[in-house]
């Protein structure tokens, strides 16, 4: 069971992201971002992260998705919506490393049993408390530095925001 | 180790590589900024794999800081291409060689 919906979510997810690329309109490649966010965030549930699936579908596609829809109604885009290539030497050069790098990263992921040693989060302990609890627990101790920095930059990026995008008088 | 393990690795390269297909091949530069936002979800697939093989929390706080990260930079990034258009009137990668020596 968990097997076919992670095949069927996977497998929209990655066409999803095709579309991304081949869409003509730059639209219609925000609304297909859209749909891969959400199939992402299905695969994360069914990785057993919950919290990430809430905040992949309110952060991801909620809000940036939100962002970007907003800044393309804005930009009036209509004009140059036609795919444009780079030249065609280094398209085939970064391609070819790229099917390369995709080889390389399939044979070591289908490979072998890539997991070390086991973490703190025993199957009892996310029983007893949650895996919520847990979570915050985790975050609001050993990770406090990360996430009060985390903070800050969120604060400086929209301060650049809106000092970039204000019109000089 | 999980079940299916490999199939979630083998999601997470299918789409990071996607999305670095298309920074490459797209000029358009919104939809080259959409491009890196798949490549961030396809290794933060792996991340969260990775987290939940082991037990551990590290991979998903990795992925929660990615995603932090990630909404600053629309922010910004978004502001930016704001510039680019009042600038040139579009935002076509190729016509953008500010840095360009």
């Amino acid at each position: 069971m968990e097997l076919v919906f992670l095949l069927i979510c996977g497998g929209v997810a990655v066409i999803a992201s095709l579309l991304v690329i081949f869409a003509r309109s730059t639209l219609h490649s925000a609304l297909w971002m859209v749909l891969s966010f959400f199939m992402i965030a299905v695969v994360y549930v069914l990785l057993h992260a919950q919290f990430l699936a809430m905040l992949q579908v309110i952060v991801y596609a909620g809000a940036i998705m939100m962002f970007i829809v907003y800044a393309i109604m804005m930009l009036n885009l209509r004009h140059d919506s036609k795919v444009k290539t780079a030249s065609k030497i280094s398209k085939v050069i970064g391609i070819g490393a790229l099917i390369v790098l995709f080889l390389e990263l399939m044979l070591v992921s289908l490979g072998q049993n890539l997991t070390a040693i086991q973490g703190p989060v025993t199957d009892k302990l996310v029983a007893t408390y949650g895996r919520m609890a847990v979570i915050s627990n985790f975050l609001f101790s050993d990770y406090l530095l990360p996430f009060e920095v985390v903070s800050i930059l969120l604060t400086a990026g929209v301060v650049g925001a809106v000092v970039l995008a204000k019109r000089e008088r | 180790m999980i079940e299916n393990q490999s199939i979630y690795l083998a999601l997470s390269v299918a789409l990071f590589i996607i999305g670095a297909a298309g920074a490459i091949c797209r000029r358009n530069a919104i939809v080259v900024f959409m491009c890196i936002e798949i490549m961030l979800a396809g290794v933060s697939i792996a991340f969260v794999t990775f987290s939940t093989a082991n037990h551990s929390l590290d991979g998903i706080f990795m992925v929660i800081f990615v995603m932090a990260v990630a909404a600053a930079e629309a922010a910004v990034g978004l502001a930016i291409f704001l510039l680019m258009y009042r600038k040139q009137g579009s935002i076509d990668l190729d016509k953008f060689n500010l840095l360009k020596w």
